[in-house]
């Protein structure tokens, strides 16, 4: 049984503007990773995966199956858009009864599994709670739990923690990779704390291309060496902001401990650090969009 | 999954607000309507009566005698009444113009226009002017004959002619004389009219087609408050993209919120259909008449059931396509065209989506007529299915590629 994701040459236009170029990816089985900006086009490659745009032209494959066919793939997905809610005036249960309907569960399957589901999002004591009175985090957490309901084989999640508060973040960041043990999760994401704390697999897109595809420890490759930290005084930040890339600042009275990426030792004083994938992501992003404006 | 959708759209429905206000609207306009008393207006008549009301009479002559009657009163005046885009404009016409109506009346009655004026002030001075029965009675009464050697299609020639003059919307048009004139009924005509209102209608059967003429007015507009409300409501909850992702076709999606809007609008007109039946069911006891007791769902189901089902149907079209409430307008201009478009308040049914009778009996003209109203009724189901089948497609496209159609196909062409 086939249980990939299979994306060749990938392109999406709409009209005159190219929102996705050429893309290849193939994604396996646990937590994939899709990190880009805001504009890179991870919800059209969303979309595109969940039937719910046309491509322009290539192929994209889920286990096997032509996302033509939409019958098919919509029985195999789960989908938490970006802004997932649901009608206001229903409770938790209903939400989540309603939408197993239209998965085509049948009433004892639906009795079970949306309970089952609501004690797994950690929803099982507000279960009559209103959508409408429900907190972010809530309706995030009904939002996976109506993305898992009918089993899917890959389930499709598209920034899930923005706008959450760190403790609702962690929580959720969990549940997926709990989720993620027996099926494909893609997580869409700009948030690079996100794809660092959850997946091994990753691709970063950007204006519609793939930059990278690959494990974290192979982005993480691209910034060895290349991470250094120092103490500057906070007047030559400007200058060294313009001269290099610069991943962090930590500001104490008229001196500021920095992080830069450079190629070799920015200047003296510079001491090597350790990178973490949000400086392999701005090198990567950096240097990719440098090359471009080169070429 | 689509009887388990369609009670959960039900149940939707049930909660909504605008449903509640649809219910008390559409009672509160009947019940203003219709609840004063009718059971006097059912007595067998007696012989010796002042007056046994009207009826629409397709005799020639009448026809004729009527119209006429009708194009001199409005002469004399200079005010002719139009209905040219259903609403009401008053023509007045030059002297050229006017002394060219005058002719053409002349000759149709075969008279001098001041030999018609002197008949007509007579005729009016046997009447009581100064009390509104005697002038109704008077202006009922009045016929201003044409001439005998006059045929029927030259005179339809004539009041074309004056058409032409006065303009469109006029009360001389061939629509107008082929729907008929009201004239005054006789005793044995009126006897006749209680007799088969008793057979055929079995009296509340004549009260479901008044409730129907009065709540086809009302339904023509309120429902669409529902469709707009339930296919804006996606969107609104933000939960668009989850239902699309899902595995439910879009007929069992759409179709089931259809059939629920459809129901649950039909329900409250059944139920005070039923309601306003019942007194008339006993009072046909009273006449020895065994009423019929289903008359109010027979009716209602034929008569109002199409018309809920078409503006449901066009408001669900109009939304799914545009996005937005552009479908409320379309469909209280249409509402309003229909309703001013009728020549008169019984009959005319042709595509209006309005039927109109407003009448208790007049029983054997609708029986002449009740062909054209299945007609009418048939072709407002077909539509409805039409436009429910170009909704699954419209809807199906939104699935595929998201946004509004009418969105797309606009920046298209930019």
């Amino acid at each position: 049984m086939d249980t990939r994701i299979e994306i060749k040459d990938l392109s999406k236009n709409f009209g005159r503007k190219q929102a996705l170029s050429h893309v290849n990816l193939e994604i396996g089985q646990g937590m994939f990773g899709l990190l880009g900006p805001n504009g890179a086009g991870k919800t059209t490659l969303m979309k595109i995966i969940t039937t719910l745009t046309k491509k322009s032209s290539g192929e994209v494959k889920l286990c096997g199956i032509p996302v033509e066919e939409c019958g098919k793939i919509r029985k195999m997905i789960g989908y938490l858009p970006q802004d997932f809610s649901m009608y206001g005036n229903m409770g938790a249960y209903e939400a989540l009864d309603y939408l197993a309907v239209l998965s085509g569960m049948n009433k004892k399957e639906r009795a079970e599994r949306v309970t089952e589901m609501l004690e797994k999002v950690n929803l099982g004591e507000q279960r009559k709670t209103k959508v409408k009175a429900m907190s972010g985090g809530m309706k995030r957490r009904l939002g996976i739990a109506q993305a898992m309901i009918h089993n899917p084989k890959i389930i499709v999640v598209d920034e899930p923690t923005a706008g959450l508060d760190p403790e609702e973040r962690v929580r959720f960041r969990n549940l997926l990779c709990e989720i993620a043990r027996e099926r494909i999760v893609i997580l869409s994401t700009h948030i690079v704390g996100d794809i660092e704390a959850t997946c091994e697999n990753i691709a970063v897109l950007d204006k519609g291309e793939i930059l990278f595809q690959g494990t974290v420890a192979q982005l993480l490759e691209g910034v060895k060496g290349k991470v250094y930290t120092m103490e500057v005084s906070t007047m030559e930040l400007p200058m060294i902001q313009e001269q290099f890339l610069v991943t962090g600042i930590l500001t104490g009275g008229s001196t500021a401990h920095i992080k830069i990426i450079s190629e070799e030792v920015p200047m003296e004083g510079a001491l090597p650090a350790g990178g973490d994938v949000e400086d392999a992501y701005m090198y990567l992003m950096n240097h990719d969009s440098a090359s471009r404006n080169r070429a | 999954m689509f009887g388990t959708l369609f009670l959960k759209e039900c149940k939707q429905v049930l909660r909504s607000m605008v449903y509640y206000i649809y219910v008390v609207a559409f009672v509160m306009f009947l019940s203003s309507q219709l609840g004063g008393e009718l059971t006097d207006k059912m007595e067998k008549p007696v012989p010796g009566q002042g007056s046994y009301g009207t009826i629409v009479s397709h005799e020639e002559s009448v026809v004729m005698g009527n119209i006429m009657a009708n194009l001199v009163g409005e002469t004399e005046n200079n005010s002719y009444a139009t209905y040219p885009l259903g609403f009401y404009k008053r023509v007045t016409l030059n002297e050229e113009e006017l002394s060219q109506v005058k002719e053409i009346i002349e000759n149709c009655t075969g008279k001098k226009w001041e030999e018609i004026i002197g008949e007509m002030e007579e005729h009016f001075s046997g009447y009581d002017q100064g009390t509104v029965e005697g002038a109704i009675q008077a202006q009922m009464e009045y016929r201003a004959d044409v001439k005998d050697t006059l045929k029927y299609e030259d005179f339809c020639s004539s009041m074309e002619k004056v058409c032409q003059l006065i303009g469109a919307g006029s009360s001389y048009s061939s629509k107008k004389l082929e729907a008929g004139v009201g004239a005054p009924m006789s005793y044995e005509q009126a006897l006749e009219e209680y007799e088969v209102f008793c057979r055929e209608d079995k009296v509340t059967g004549a009260t479901a087609r008044l409730f129907c003429d009065y709540a086809g007015i009302v339904l023509s507009v309120l429902p669409i408050f529902l469709g707009v409300t339930r296919c804006l409501r996606d969107r609104r909850a933000q939960a668009e993209q989850v239902i699309f992702a899902r595995e439910a076709s879009v007929f069992q999606i759409v179709g089931s919120r259809y059939l629920a809007n459809v129901c649950m609008a039909f329900l409250p007109v059944v139920f005070t259909a039923f309601v306003m039946q019942l007194p008339y069911q006993f009072h046909a006891e009273t006449l020895g008449v065994a009423a019929d007791a289903l008359a109010f769902l027979k009716y209602s189901f034929v008569w109002l059931l199409p018309e809920i089902m078409a503006v449901l149907a066009v408001s669900f079209f109009i939304t799914e396509l545009t996005g937005g409430v552009i479908s409320i307008f379309v469909q209280v201009f249409w509402a309003f065209a229909s309703l001013f478009s009728a020549v008169g308040l019984q009959g005319d049914f042709a595509l209006k989506l309005i039927a109109r009778w407003n009448a208790l009996g007049n029983t054997r003209e609708f029986l002449r007529q009740r062909q054209e109203l299945f007609l009418n009724r048939g072709f407002y189901f077909g539509l409805s299915v039409l436009l429910l089948i170009l909704t699954f497609a419209i809807y199906e496209k939104k699935r595929r590629e998201g946004g509004s159609i009418y969105g797309k196909i606009f920046k298209g062409r930019k």
